[in-house]
């Protein structure tokens, strides 16, 4: 413990240094734009910004990187809350409780209790993550290849478990991914998968074209610019203060959104989306008053923010101590690190101790950052919402270009954001939710080669996964979540996630 | 019977796993202690045949197709057509002519700006991106015959 602090006071050291600092304000002021801009989330936001980091150090690169993530969490909930437009997927249950309180005149009170509880469950998260990712490295150190297949399996039938659309949807798009993560040389043999002649694809598909193709620009292409104008409601300085019985409804709401948002983080999965949905239905469900829900409870909006903030620093955790991308977002993380020559995984915090614990004290001053940040600043943030669509989504599109095109100068890969962003529009019409395809293109070097590596050394033998006790145990997860998903498949039992995704639907219809 | 979003999805999602498995017969499956280069896509796109074959069976549940919404498909065809134009004439025009013409066409054709404002609008944003990335963030964008 003592030579953690010893190192966390080296870690602020470095956070703290006038550069590094001021890169960590400027992730979390792009972030939190990035929040309330719709149409543009964190993936894509982070995407197309990091050409922007190539010029910065690892250690920089890497605190403003997540400064827009987390950043975006805090931004996320201001068009939720003043437009009942969802910033980012993460806010789409602040919408609804969100604006209704906005409605009623207690906009200012719904933006502070966000900011707050969004401050709570960040910082947590941080302090959990400073104690817990260490040792938690010097364990993964004993993973080998039955382990990491059996965490990543874990990871994808959690998603699709946690999915409140559809089981089979999240599969597929999961699958979709996970065959475009097969395309060019396979690393075990050297043969050329599905490149068609082309030499660009011989590496394979990037995860940022298909990110920014996915989710920035196949934003674009369903938001015409003649239905994007909203009323937006303007919150007076003098109304942000919630009243003592707000605080009091807020306090156990915040309290659960920050232990369940980081338990929901370390998991792989769309985790900042999840929780937040999750802890609504919890709130929900322990609420004395539920039917006040859709109508202006303050957990409608406490709960959810908490929840989200916190699993995004809870999706740290993995990617610090393991090296396992957790999300689409995350997996961005990893790549902007490789660009500058850091491996991550479980040898990152002795091999590079300024960029682990620099990384991790950010994370504390940047929370402090946005929550100084989002108040005073609501008024400009709301005035960037009034910039017309039709001028601001031709300015979104060349940053897609520029942010594709400069990660590796490929032309071939700005085709690929093209064709991506087509894709996406069609599953947005279909209902498809495009997270899933993301992380499996993410994970699906790392799954094959690992679940090749597992069977090569068992000689052909599928029981390695169930003789080796972490391997196991993840196994055991998995199936008991598939039997759970098949109970209520076979039985056509509405569980709590159809309740939730029905209530969804009528609460968008309104 | 009436068609349903599903089973237009589902049907795609089976014919697409179908393409896969056409397009890997030329990739060795392997065995089991020795798996191949073509293992893994094969056992992905069976899955994904299985998971669409179960959707479009299941379709009966979803909207039906005819009420799936096409009306912004005009805005978004022309935006992918001006945007593949851009992209075809980047590395030849290089970052500012062809980001100024990007958004001078997106204003002008899809909504209808008057050209002056559009000029104006597109020629400072982006001169502006170029001043940020190349003078304040020291990161080359693209250059065009005339070496900006």
């Amino acid at each position: 413990m003592e030579s953690t602090l010893l190192s966390l006071a080296h870690g602020f050291s470095v956070a703290l240094a006038p550069a590094n600092a001021w890169y960590a304000f400027v992730g979390c002021l792009v972030g939190t734009l990035v929040g309330v801009l719709p149409g543009i989330g964190p993936l894509a936001g982070i995407s197309i910004l990091l050409p922007v980091t190539f010029g910065l150090n690892a250690t920089q690169a890497i605190i403003m990187l997540a400064g827009i993530y987390y950043g975006s969490q805090y931004g996320g909930s201001t068009t939720s809350i003043l437009m009942r437009i969802p910033g980012e997927a993460s806010s789409v249950m602040t919408c609804i409780d969100g604006y209704a309180m906005a409605k009623k005149g207690r906009a200012g009170a719904a933006l502070c209790i966000a900011a707050v509880g969004s401050w709570i469950g960040g910082t947590f998260g941080v302090l959990v993550l400073t104690v817990v990712a260490p040792p938690l490295a010097t364990i993964a150190l004993r993973f080998g290849p039955p382990e990491y297949t059996a965490l990543l399996v874990l990871g994808l039938i959690f998603l699709a478990y946690m999915s409140s659309s559809s089981l089979i949807r999240t599969l597929l798009m999961a699958c979709l991914g996970l065959l475009l993560g097969m395309i060019g040389i396979d690393n075990m043999t050297g043969h050329f998968r599905y490149s068609f002649d082309l030499a660009e694809l011989g590496d394979g598909i990037g995860i940022v074209p298909v990110a920014v193709g996915l989710f920035g620009l196949g934003e674009i292409l369903s938001t015409p610019s003649a239905g994007a104008v909203k009323d937006i409601i303007s919150p007076r300085v003098r109304d942000l203060l919630p009243t003592r019985k707000e605080w009091s409804e807020a306090a156990m709401p915040i309290t659960r959104g920050t232990l369940l948002g980081f338990i929901i983080g370390i998991i792989p999965g769309s985790a900042h989306i999840i929780s937040s949905f999750l802890s609504y239905a919890v709130e929900r469900r322990v609420a004395k008053h539920p039917e006040d829900f859709g109508k202006g409870a303050v957990a409608g909006v406490a709960g959810p923010e908490t929840a989200n903030n916190a699993a995004s620093t809870g999706a740290f955790v993995p990617l610090l101590a393991l090296g396992i991308p957790t999300s689409p977002i995350t997996a961005v993380l990893i790549g902007a690190l490789m660009i500058h020559g850091v491996s991550v995984g479980p040898t990152l915090v002795n091999e590079h101790p300024d960029v682990f614990w620099g990384f991790v004290a950010s994370m504390y001053v940047g929370n402090l950052m946005l929550l100084v940040l989002n108040l005073p600043l609501v008024g400009l943030f709301v005035t960037v919402l009034r910039i017309p669509y039709a001028y601001l989504y031709p300015l979104i599109i060349m940053f897609c270009i520029i942010g594709v095109y400069e990660v590796n100068n490929s032309i071939v890969d700005v085709w690929i954001m093209l064709i991506m962003g087509v894709v996406g529009y069609a599953l947005r019409k279909f209902d498809f939710d495009p997270a899933p395809l993301v992380l499996g293109l993410v994970i699906a070097p790392i799954l094959e080669q690992s679940l090749r590596q597992s069977l090569i050394m068992s000689n052909g033998n599928y029981l390695i996964f169930f003789s080796r006790p972490i391997s196991l145990s993840l196994m055991i997860f998995s199936v008991g979540l598939l039997v759970l998903a098949a109970y209520s498949f076979v039985l056509k039992r509405a569980d709590w996630r159809t309740k939730l995704a029905e209530a969804e639907a009528g609460e968008t219809e309104t | 019977m009436t068609l349903r979003a599903d089973h237009v999805a589902g049907a795609f999602f089976v014919g697409f796993g179908l393409l896969v498995l056409a397009l890997s017969t030329d990739l060795p499956t392997g065995t089991l202690s020795l798996p191949g280069s073509g293992f893994m896509p094969k056992i992905i796109a069976v899955l994904t045949i299985f998971f669409g074959a179960v959707l479009a069976l299941r379709g009966g549940e979803s909207r039906p197709f005819a009420t799936v919404t096409w009306d912004d498909v005009k805005h978004a065809g022309m935006v992918v057509a001006i945007t593949a134009a851009a992209v075809a004439l980047f590395e030849r025009l290089g970052f500012l002519t062809t980001n100024v013409l990007l958004i001078f066409a997106l204003l002008v054709v899809i909504e209808r700006r008057r050209l002056l404002p559009a000029a104006a609008y597109s020629i400072g944003v982006v001169a502006i991106t170029y001043v940020l990335f190349v003078y304040a963030l020291k990161t080359p964008l693209q250059t065009g015959p005339l070496g900006f």
